[in-house]
């Protein structure tokens, strides 16, 4: 007989685990030998798009790759956008900000729990996710007035002001939620079933994932404790308390569960946010003054943003800004070249999910084919937002 | 930012300058970029040497394309995990090369978190890395022809709606 | 109008003639199709109430959408069977018929009381047992014939997991016929009316017999075979409309017939009979037997089907450790524990 022992699995782009991208897959019997991502299908020229718009255009833009972390992309950007305006949001933006990108990491981390439990089989996880996800969503249509795509956060502060009640609100549903991380334990993370599919399965080594330039929690779940909200903080992070989540152990399982810590995490952290929270503008002075006074009223009563003309065409000096913040699924990076124009130059996005690409040919290698649906899980992986 | 860690990242800049004396850089710093300029064909050798220091991965691989001076600017951000303190700093390693026949030695030897992204640049600006093992189209689709997009000579056909 | 009399007679006793009520009637063809239509429709709702959601809901909203699954089966019927032009055309069409056919025909040997039957047989067990392991084969055969990578390894799966269920299966089994003497069904009812029931006495092989039927009939967590997320449905991804709807409904008559194996090795069958409406032969000597046998029944099949909503699935060579490491000892043990039993002198 000849040689050929394996044959290659085509797994995607229309696979019900695979999601927008295909892998290709070289299985000798039950083991892969090697497995190759081929993403891109869902690529939506977002830097190049960007060379086209206004800068206040772009807002949106950058949300849209990533659906369930559009507050951290949103913010990413705008921190890059203030350095080159040279202009930085008051206080109170700050903390609304920190708000919104922690319910933004409890929505995105509740998502990928439930794609990850039906990647296992687990339709209830799948359900359960789907559905806490919803409180968080809830809150933040009562904070932005949007589901999804916020685009709140906007050079020199935010679009709103938090709403009457809103505090009361918050308690109530995280209070849910800790009852509900209750049941994932019970029914999800001490189920034999869960533990025996995820530990010990593809293990990411502490020495690999500094190698290979992991983010997020897939990186802390391997013993690195590098988090961009404690190692240069932004926002009001600097004035909140939580701790970083690590484990040791950086397999399926460990990555799993610095999640579902984090979400832990970021509950601290609301909490703290609206005791803390100070009184004063949600725009910048520079702004602020630029309102016309028949709309001021409008703005200090109702607490909503009425974008003064300026924002349509914002020119910033030329020059080149950096900025890196903690999305949920780890470390956004944005470089954006100004020519002293109305729009980018150059806009450079480098999102998490990109970086952990790597992380497919790297580590299901040598694992079963039931291993790919869990390992791609437990990545938290999202196509959209690496094609970008 | 406090005046300590401006401290640190004046030592780190020192840092760096001496494990790189001798080479042909120029070091400027703002914020917390410390920016090191190089001559392309010096690339591998200052990588090599800031990956001793401790910068051992790569954020991003940025190329930009300014065709009035038939140029393409390359950059690498790169930064550190192993070492939180190197952490607060991100080197942009800078270099030019011509936009005609962009050739470079890809950096995958020194830092393996580039590939992807030095794939990406590849297919975005025409840049070759020479050295690198799978230096394919990634998101562009298979039949996709003309300009590398991200070039100036790219133009985004737009509906002429906005002002 | 006495002729209309006697034709009505007539009838009645062509349709409670033993041969013709077992097949068509129960445990056979409408029960099959009623029991089809209810366990899928309750899983449903089962796990839809675990889920936070409603379920079936909008066919028949006063029921809770109970007739669901009478709409979803006039879908099937109606939807396009295609055939891939890859295939092995006669293979994958008759393959989703046999493999009903083969989880169904077993039903014929399972008795509805001690004096009602269409077959019985000194190794009614063995035979029921036997005809079980028929429909493994078939899927091997369809995960070949549908041309794709993915049946292909679904039907491997498939034989791999024969190997790990079917002998401890068997094993739990016969020690059951050892416990009680005989391979006869009627008789194993009989023997446990007598004393007690056969999951108090031999507790092991209950476990057992009940871990592997649901191995043996892909329930969770031991949902190998068809994987949605693994293997897309495995041998079952090309099927469509009715093809489609058989093969997924052939699963659940193999777990239906299991179960009712089960009520009767271990949960009495239809024993106690109420005395209740003894003067009617009718009813106490089928129809209160039937429904208990039944009930017995689908009270192990809820169990099985509400797993799904707990557990996730186990990877092919966990299962088959379970099975190899686990399952076969223990089946072993519980033949040395009915040896004991036989020993000891607790059963006659």
């Amino acid at each position: 007989m000849s040689e050929e022992r394996t044959i290659e699995l085509l797994i995607g782009p229309q696979h019900p685990s695979s999601g927008h991208m295909r892998l290709y897959a070289e299985v000798d019997g039950d083991i892969v030998v090697r497995l190759r991502p081929n993403i891109g299908y869902v690529h939506r020229t977002v830097e190049k798009l960007a060379e086209t718009k206004k800068y206040i255009q772009i807002i949106p833009l950058v949300e849209r790759p990533s659906l369930a972390d559009t507050a951290n992309h949103n913010l990413g950007y705008v921190l890059a956008l203030e350095k080159l305006l040279g202009i930085e949001a008051p206080p109170r933006a700050q903390y609304l900000r920190t708000i919104l990108a922690e319910m933004n990491r409890i929505h995105s981390h509740f998502y990928g729990l439930g794609i990850h439990g039906i990647m296992l089989g687990s339709s209830t996880i799948f359900m359960w996710g789907f559905a806490d996800r919803e409180i968080m969503i809830e809150m933040a249509q009562r904070l932005t007035g949007a589901r999804l795509t916020y685009s709140y956060i906007i050079p020199g502060g935010v679009r709103r002001d938090l709403p009457q009640g809103f505090e009361d609100e918050m308690e109530k549903a995280l209070r849910y939620i800790e009852r509900r991380l209750k049941d994932y334990g019970k029914l999800f993370l001490r189920n034999p079933v869960t533990r025996a599919r995820l530990e010990g399965v593809g293990v990411l080594k502490k020495e690999d994932a500094i190698k290979l330039g992991i983010v997020g929690p897939n990186l802390r779940a391997s013993g690195v404790p590098y988090d961009v909200r404690k190692v240069q903080p932004y926002c009001a992070y600097p004035e909140l308390e939580f701790d970083v989540a690590v484990r040791e152990e950086g397999d399926s399982m460990a990555r799993v569960l610095v999640r579902v810590e984090e979400i832990r995490q970021s509950m601290r952290i609301i909490r703290q946010v609206l005791k803390q929270i100070p009184d004063g503008p949600i725009l910048s002075e520079n702004y602020l003054k630029m309102i016309p006074p028949k709309w001021k009223e409008f703005v200090e009563k109702k607490g909503r943003i009425k974008f003064p003309a300026i924002m349509a065409n914002l020119r910033p000096p030329k020059g080149e800004a950096f900025s890196r913040v903690e999305a949920a699924r780890g470390e956004l990076v944005y470089y954006i070249v100004s020519d002293g124009s109305v729009t980018p130059y150059r806009l450079r996005m480098v999102t998490p999910s990109f970086r952990n690409v790597v992380l497919f040919e790297h580590l299901i290698q040598g694992c079963r084919v039931a291993d790919i649906p869990a390992i791609y899980g437990s990545l938290d992986y999202f196509p959209p937002e690496a094609d970008r | 930012m406090g005046l300590s860690s401006e401290n640190k990242i004046e030592d780190i800049a020192k840092k760096i300058a001496q494990s790189l004396q001798g080479l042909p850089i120029e070091i400027s710093t703002k914020d917390e970029i410390i920016t090191v300029n190089v001559k392309h064909e010096n690339l591998v050798e200052v990588a090599k040497k800031l990956r001793g220091v401790g910068f051992d991965h790569v954020k991003s691989v940025t190329a930009t394309d300014f065709p009035e001076q038939k140029e393409l600017e390359v950059i690498y951000h790169v930064s550190s995990f192993g070492d939180l303190d190197l952490a607060k700093v991100i080197v942009a390693l800078k270099t030019r090369l011509s936009s005609d026949d962009p050739r470079i030695s890809s950096l995958i030897e020194i830092w393996p978190s580039s590939k992807y992204s030095e794939r990406e640049q590849h297919e975005m600006l025409g840049i070759v890395f020479e050295g690198h093992p799978e230096l394919e189209r990634l998101l562009l689709p298979e039949d996709y022809e003309g300009p590398p997009p991200l070039r100036k000579e790219f133009k985004v056909k737009t509906e002429g709606i906005q002002g | 109008m006495m002729n209309l009399m006697d034709l009505l007679k007539w009838i009645l006793d062509l349709l409670f003639s033993p041969w013709l009520f077992v097949p068509l009637i129960f445990p056979g063809l409408i029960t099959v199709f009623a029991i089809l239509l209810f366990i899928i429709w309750f899983e449903r709702k089962l796990a839809a109430k675990v889920q936070l959601r409603y379920g079936p809901l909008y066919v028949l909203k006063q029921l809770g959408g109970a007739i669901q699954l009478v709409a979803d089966l006039i879908r099937y019927l109606f939807a396009e069977p295609i055939v891939p032009e890859q295939t092995d055309k006669l293979a994958f069409v008759l393959g989703p018929i046999f493999l009903f056919a083969a989880s169904f025909i077993p039903c014929v040997i399972i008795p509805v009381s001690s004096s009602f039957y269409a077959i019985r047989s000194d190794i009614g067990l063995l035979i029921s047992l036997g005809l079980l392991t028929f429909s493994p084969a078939i899927i091997l055969i369809i995960g070949w014939a549908s041309n794709n990578k993915f049946s292909l390894i679904g039907g491997l799966r498939e034989g791999y997991l024969t190997m790990a269920y079917e002998i401890p299966l068997f094993i739990s089994a016969l020690s059951m016929a050892a416990l009680y003497g005989t391979m006869d069904l009627i008789e194993m009812v009989e023997t446990q009316s007598e004393g007690t029931w056969g999951i108090i006495l031999n507790p092991l092989a209950a476990l057992t017999f009940l871990i592997l039927a649901f191995m043996s009939t892909s329930r969770f967590p031991f949902e190998i075979v068809e994987a949605e997320s693994e293997i897309v449905m495995g041998p079952f991804t090309e099927y469509s409309g009715i093809l489609y709807g058989l093969t997924m409904g052939a699963s659940y008559v193999k777990f239906y017939v299991l179960c009712l194996l089960f009520s009767i090795m271990f949960l009495g069958g239809w024993q106690p009979v109420p005395s209740l409406l003894s003067w009617s032969p009718l009813f106490s000597r089928i129809i209160l037997p039937g429904v208990i046998l039944l009930l017995k029944s689908l009270v192990i099949m809820i169990f099985g089907v509400f797993l799904r909503s707990v557990y996730p699935r186990y990877r092919i060579d966990q299962a088959l450790k379970i099975g190899w490491h686990m399952i076969l000892p223990l089946s072993i043990g519980s033949v040395f524990l009915s040896l004991g039993l036989i020993l000891l002198g607790v059963v006659p």
